[in-house]
């Protein structure tokens, strides 16, 4: 259960909320780097943390992250013509550089300096992997940009998809840190998910559906270790790492790829789901790359070419699947992993209201995700302490699983394999 | 999968997920108050937990395993453990455990590892869950881990918590 109040707190993201300044002290996911392919390419809206953006590409490649309408007469810039380093409104031919420094008003002599008056709000964007990255705060509290090791490792190894999820972002997030739904929502997808089967590990999961939780700190989160039993009195350990305010990896599988999320606030009832694969150290497969393509694992499909909006979404019932149910095949009759939590997410309604739910001791990983998240926006707002999670240390994670004897604590036999090691395998069982 | 097109239906989750549904769902308690019982396993545990029961909790009980000495679990049957409400009256485990929902065991060092255990098997008997709550403020990396270490065998659920602060907004959540 949740004060109301509180509850307000964390799921506020828009300009002057605590949670949306503390997520403005972050550089966060925008757009896939696919949605700007070459310069003076079509410009794309973008809406995050409330504020409608637009990007575009200009002719010598820089990105640009900027206020959606112009400052003359509001028209949108979507309309507009990208050419020539900058971006022209239609209407009456105002343009704006990458930086949304206006630098034509044609209206205007020349000479008057007229253009040099106006500038859109505007947000850097850089390209790190496949993703392209904003810093919506002010340039004085700007971290180093992001380490992610997902955005790092060579492009052959990596593979990242973005969802827009029809629901708050905490929800979305919290379901990303609650390793006990996994034995049920997800059962009947370990046994078929080419991106999951045939790990040892996963009789382990379908054998124990009481893990044990142990939920530690680190400097930047959390670690959220799920207990198991495993042959001779061993146990087997699944660790989700947690990064304020909103990363989350996936315990691997065997040597499948490590695959983890961000879940970034479009606006309070709607959020980007971005979801990542990739193998510390070989390339995707061909086979694996078209799974993932193809909605599998974490992935999705979607509605049409070009639209992030799943093709199992609310308008059709996410395609529930009653019979598939009966056999097995689903828990829930929703297909994919990924549906199957944005599923039941939505159905809690845009923004749930927690002050009717009832958690329970296992929940303790989510209790203490909102502890601290609220604790640092409150710390910001009253002090203007830096939030943690913006330093590349705090980036360096990895989830991991392992056998381990029973008297071994996680947070101590595993610390080096919930660490980045360049070159060096993941942990996993 | 299946066709990717369906008519909406009154009880279709394109209606149903919707804000303005929101405000038609049922206003009616979904929940009874739980029978919380809160063990400080220590002093400074006890020290940490006191800072907060004068709040306003859902009948949660808050006690602490008294004495001076260290509880040898196999020598300890139940209402032999010293325990101490708020008031600083003995209370009798049996009487507290029985009827409780859920145990919840603060330790800030691993010296009472035999009234966790003592405490611990009356729940087991009872079938009632245990989550441990290792406040770890101000302890070295080892010391913490001799507390998880010493809660672990009891604990379904083990936080491991860096400030006090937790404490409340656990049993808040919890409704304890």
């Amino acid at each position: 259960m949740l004060r109301k109040e509180v509850n307000e707190l964390l799921t506020q993201t828009d300009v002057g909320t605590p949670m949306g300044e503390m997520f403005r002290q972050y550089w966060i996911p925008a757009l896939l780097a696919s949605e700007l392919p070459e310069d003076d390419c079509p410009p794309v809206r973008v809406k995050l943390l409330g504020e409608r953006l637009i990007a575009f590409r200009d002719s010598k490649g820089r990105y640009g992250l900027m206020d959606e309408f112009c400052a003359h007469r509001g028209v949108s810039l979507w309309f507009g013509r990208n050419e020539e380093d900058g971006l022209r409104c239609p209407y009456h031919g105002w343009k704006y550089d990458y930086t949304g420094q206006c630098i034509e008003v044609p209206s205007e002599p020349e000479e008057s300096g007229f253009c040099a008056k106006i500038k859109l709000k505007g947000y850097p964007l850089i390209k790190i992997g496949d993703v392209l990255w904003t810093h919506m705060g002010e340039k004085e509290s700007r971290p180093p940009e992001p380490t992610w090791e997902f955005a790092t490792v060579p492009p052959e190894q990596t593979f990242t998809s973005k969802r827009w999820q029809e629901s708050n972002w905490l929800q979305a997030m919290e379901g990303g840190i609650d390793s006990s739904h996994v034995s049920f929502l997800h059962s009947g997808s370990l046994k078929t998910d080419p991106l999951f089967r045939g790990a040892k590990g996963n009789k382990y999961n379908q054998a124990d559906k009481k893990p044990v939780f142990e939920v530690t700190e680190h400097d930047g989160g959390l670690y959220i270790g799920a207990r198991r039993m495993a042959e001779e009195g061993h146990y087997y350990w699944r660790i989700t790492p947690w990064v304020m305010p909103s990363f989350t990896m996936v315990p691997p599988r065997g040597d499948h790829p490590m695959h983890g999320h961000f879940w970034i606030p479009i606006d309070d009832e709607n959020c980007w789901a971005w979801s990542f694969d990739y193998h510390p150290v070989r390339a995707l497969t061909p086979e694996e790359r078209q799974a993932m393509i193809d909605g599998y694992g974490v992935h999705n499909q979607y509605e049409a070419p070009g639209s992030f909006r799943p093709r199992q979404n609310k308008d059709n019932d996410y395609l529930m699947d009653r019979e598939a149910q009966k056999r097995g095949e689903t828990y829930s009759g929703v297909w994919g992993i990924a549906m199957q939590d944005a599923s039941l997410q939505e159905s809690m309604g845009p923004i749930v209201d927690r002050t009717k739910e009832n958690l329970v001791s296992t929940d303790n990983g989510i209790i203490m995700a909102r502890h601290r998240l609220r604790k640092a926006a409150v710390a910001l707002r009253d002090k203007g302490t830096p939030p943690p999670g913006r330093s590349p240390e705090h980036q360096m994670v990895r989830s991991a699983a392992r056998v381990l004897p029973p008297d071994e604590p996680f947070a101590e036999a595993m610390k080096e394999d919930l660490k980045v090691r360049p070159g060096e395998k993941q942990t996993s069982v | 999968m299946l066709e990717t097109t369906r008519p909406t239906l009154l009880s279709s989750c394109a209606k149903a997920a919707t804000a303005a549904e929101a405000r038609f769902r049922v206003d009616y308690p979904n929940s009874r108050a739980r029978a919380s019982r809160i063990f400080a396993l220590d002093a400074g545990a006890a020290e940490a937990m006191y800072a907060i029961t004068e709040d306003p909790w859902n009948g949660a009980h808050f006690l602490t395993v008294g004495g001076t000495g260290v509880v040898d679990p196999d020598a300890t049957s139940a209402d032999d453990l010293p325990l101490i409400g708020p008031d600083g009256a003995a209370i009798r485990l049996s009487q507290e455990i029985d009827g409780a929902d859920v145990v919840i065991l603060l330790a800030s060092t691993d010296r009472q590892i035999g009234a966790a255990e003592v405490i611990a098997r009356e729940a087991y008997m009872r079938k009632i869950m245990i989550a441990g709550l290792a406040l770890s403020n101000g302890l070295s990396g080892s010391a913490t881990d001799r507390v998880v270490a010493a809660l672990r065998p009891f604990a379904s659920v083990l936080v491991v918590a860096s400030d006090n602060d937790f404490i409340p907004a656990m049993l808040t959540a919890l409704r304890a």
